[in-house]
């Protein structure tokens, strides 16, 4: 039950991001979420929704990237998509390094 | 108009893990951040640990709780000393918290800092406090399908101590199993098995850790 954590975090990004801009109300937050990044999105937006409550992004929601779990071999360097957290390469005896899934990004704000 | 940030979301939480990264490294200071359910036993193998470890090197703990003081006064006992976190229900520490918390501990004397994080399998693996390795306990009555069902603690963890073996009779926890996909979804994982209750494993665990506190 991070995603309060998250989503205070989201919401200060964004409110910080507006007044530096001279913004006065939030649209859209967009976000990039790995797959292994461990966020449940129906709580995050929830938190968000009450969180968001009363500032410049009262009306605001959340636009969110999914990103896969992409992994490359040690050895052979192939990349390969894991629906299975299965690390050890298909290919060969190498090992798999993560090389994404674990993005916890805001991306942007649209706000005017 | 449309503002691109690509800001890290936990990026106020990294910068102050960084603090406390830096802060150990200058001081000497091994740091494990210890994970796993809630009755999974971290605070039986922590005093354990303490009675193998604390006469060769200097050992301090800080002590999350969502509430209470319990496991405090176990480590107090022990003889080491304890800072309690209470996170009034947060479910994980975070960086501040560890800052604020090794504040009054008086670093230059302390080799090893053992961190003893909220009872979970999730949140806490997501939230880096400056540790130099993560641990993580599961225990044989939690099941065996749990690495694959909360992969990025196991994958995020230096070393899983499987613990209370000793009841493995009793249940349908598959060892082999359990072995299988935590080196698949960690392969270079480092895996213990102990039981607190018949002292299996322990002599092993604590060796490793002084091993990783001297390097």
């Amino acid at each position: 039950m991070h995603e309060a954590t998250l989503a205070e975090s989201i919401l200060n990004i964004a409110l910080e991001a507006a007044r530096q801009n001279h913004a006065a109300k939030i649209f859209k937050v967009g976000l990039t979420l790995g797959d292994m990044a461990g966020v449940e999105v129906e709580a995050l937006t929830l938190a968000f929704d009450v969180l968001k409550k009363n500032t410049p992004a009262n009306d605001a929601r959340l636009a969110i990237k999914r990103v896969p779990v992409s992994a490359a071999c040690n050895k052979c360097g192939k990349v390969f998509t894991l629906e299975r957290y299965n690390f050890f390469c298909p290919e060969c005896d190498g090992v798999l390094i993560l090389q994404s899934g674990r993005e916890l990004l805001v991306d942007f704000v649209d706000c005017e | 108009m449309e503002i691109k940030l690509m800001k890290n979301i936990l990026g106020a939480n990294d910068e102050i893990a960084a603090q406390n990264r830096k802060m150990f490294a200058a001081r000497g200071v091994v740091v494990m951040n210890l994970m796993g359910s809630p009755g999974s036993g971290k605070t039986t193998l922590l005093e354990q640990t303490l009675t193998r470890l604390a006469d060769k090197i200097k050992i301090a703990v800080i002590e999350g709780d969502l509430f209470t003081a319990k496991d405090a006064e176990r480590i107090e006992r022990a003889g080491v000393e304890v800072i309690q976190i209470n996170t009034a229900g947060g479910c994980h520490l975070d960086a501040p918290m560890i800052q604020k918390a090794y504040a009054s501990l008086d670093l230059n004397a302390v080799d090893l800092l053992i961190v003893e994080n909220v009872g979970n399998l999730v949140c806490p693996a997501e939230f880096d406090i400056g540790e130099n390795f993560k641990a993580v306990v599961l225990s044989i009555t939690e099941g065996d399908d749990k690495p694959l069902k909360y992969p990025l603690i196991f994958k995020e963890s230096a070393t899983v101590v499987l613990n209370k073996t000793d009841l493995l009779p009793f249940t349908n926890f598959d060892l082999q199993s359990a072995r299988r996909d935590l080196t698949t979804l960690h392969p270079s994982i480092k895996i213990f098995e102990t039981s607190c209750t018949s002292g299996a494993g322990l002599d092993e665990w604590a060796a490793w850790l002084l091993e990783r506190t001297a390097r």
